[in-house]
């Protein structure tokens, strides 16, 4: 070790740090919420099974039930058949590529991604966007604050499938044929969207679309937010 | 540097089945070491401190995934320095490192010990400076590996880089520092 080194360590013991806060009690007041939640959400589940089989038992009731749902900011609805969209490229209608500061401040949302920064990213007001490359194929990020709706989903039953995923407090992994995806109904050109994962982790709603199965798109997803 | 307790794995185990108690006993033998990660990351002390509840609060939800036998000090620091440089992007004021009061005062006449004779305090002053203006990926390696005492494998995988690139970051560092002749 040089002199210089010695010196740096020396500095670092001579150094005045703030005042250490003891985290334990906050740490496990929040890891005690979370359980509760957890078990409230179990319990919340189990109810609206029961309500759902109920409902399920009136056919008026089991169309409307069955056409729409929301995770997050998100909504995902059933329809007989998909309209009109195109394949286009997965950051297609998501506006000129900025940096990250500028798309921050343009969404007002704070990007969460451990692990490498890309270079481009994509903003409209409560989302932010990226494009991931896992193993040479593209897969799109996009992160929503709050859960206004501010992507729509619309699929066909039976083509398309949505299975749950173990990730955040809540996911859904859509698989299968393609589904018609716009970004704010209304507003932007639909596209043919495939593979997707939703989930909802902190207040924030997290999509993740690219050609990969369920397991590594799930990997991805927690390597995106630990 | 902050020691390990004897029965980390012990702990590791009881935490990863549920144990609560057993995961507290781990945030309080790592506080320390997480909220001065923090710390020289966003160079905020409340950002530093939202930080490492933060990065416990997850390491806690990713313990399952943790490798038994890893290091658990590097993993719990990996977590901890992706919430503090999420945080540093948006914060405002920016705080740089000082020294103690008692470190910046002369000796007043006493033999300083060999280890205070090694720096004048003029140098410390100018070596402290000197560092706070290094870039960030360099006041980073250098904060973590001299002022904290993580190895260059901790620092390589607390920022999530590879080795080589902590060894060429610490030697641009040091190669900017060496111009103050220490």
């Amino acid at each position: 070790m040089s002199e210089l080194e010695r010196a740096l360590q020396q500095l670092g013991r001579e150094l005045e740090f703030p005042r250490e806060p003891d985290l334990r009690g906050r740490v496990r007041g929040r890891i005690e919420r979370r359980r509760r939640l957890r078990r409230s959400l179990v319990f919340a589940v189990a109810l609206v099974a029961v309500a759902f089989g109920i409902a399920m038992a009136v056919p008026q009731a089991r169309s409307a039930i069955l056409r729409f749902f929301h995770i997050g900011a998100v909504t995902i609805e059933h329809v007989g058949t998909l309209p009109a969209a195109q394949e286009r490229r997965l950051a297609a209608g998501l506006g000129s590529p900025l940096g990250l500061d500028a798309a921050e401040e343009l969404s007002g949302v704070p990007l969460v991604l451990h692990g490498p920064r890309p270079r481009n990213y994509y903003a409209r007001p409560g989302l932010i966007a990226t494009l991931l490359r896992v193993e040479d194929t593209p897969v799109l990020l996009a992160e929503l604050a709050g859960d206004q709706v501010g992507i729509v989903k619309k699929l066909v039953p039976g083509t398309s499938r949505v299975e749950s995923a173990d990730i955040g407090e809540f996911g859904l992994y859509v698989t299968g044929g393609p589904h018609v995806l716009y970004w704010r109904e209304g507003e932007l050109r639909p596209r043919l969207a495939g593979n997707v994962l939703i989930w909802l982790e902190g207040g924030r709603t997290y999509r993740l679309e690219g050609d990969l199965h369920k397991g590594r798109l799930l990997r991805l997803a927690r390597d995106i937010t630990r | 540097m902050v020691g390990r307790p004897l029965d980390e794995s012990d702990l590791i185990g009881r935490a990863q089945r549920g144990d609560t108690h057993a995961y507290e006993e781990l945030v309080h033998a790592y506080q320390g070491i997480a909220f001065r990660t923090a710390y020289v990351i966003a160079r905020n002390a409340a950002d530093a401190e939202d930080a490492a509840q933060e990065g416990f609060v997850k390491a806690w939800r990713a313990l399952g995934r943790f490798r038994a036998g890893a290091p658990f000090r590097p993993w719990l620091l990996q977590i901890v320095a992706n919430e503090a440089r999420n945080r540093r992007r948006s914060a405002g004021r920016r705080e740089h490192l000082a020294l103690r009061a008692a470190a910046e005062e002369p000796s007043g006449g006493a033999a300083p010990s060999p280890e205070a004779a090694l720096l004048s305090a003029e140098t410390r002053e100018a070596l402290l400076a000197a560092v706070n203006e290094l870039p960030d990926d360099q006041r980073e390696v250098v904060a973590l590996r001299y002022f904290l005492g993580l190895s260059e494998a901790e620092v390589a995988e607390t920022l999530g880089v590879p080795h080589g690139t902590v060894k060429s970051r610490n030697a641009r560092a040091l190669e900017r520092l060496r111009g103050l002749d220490v």
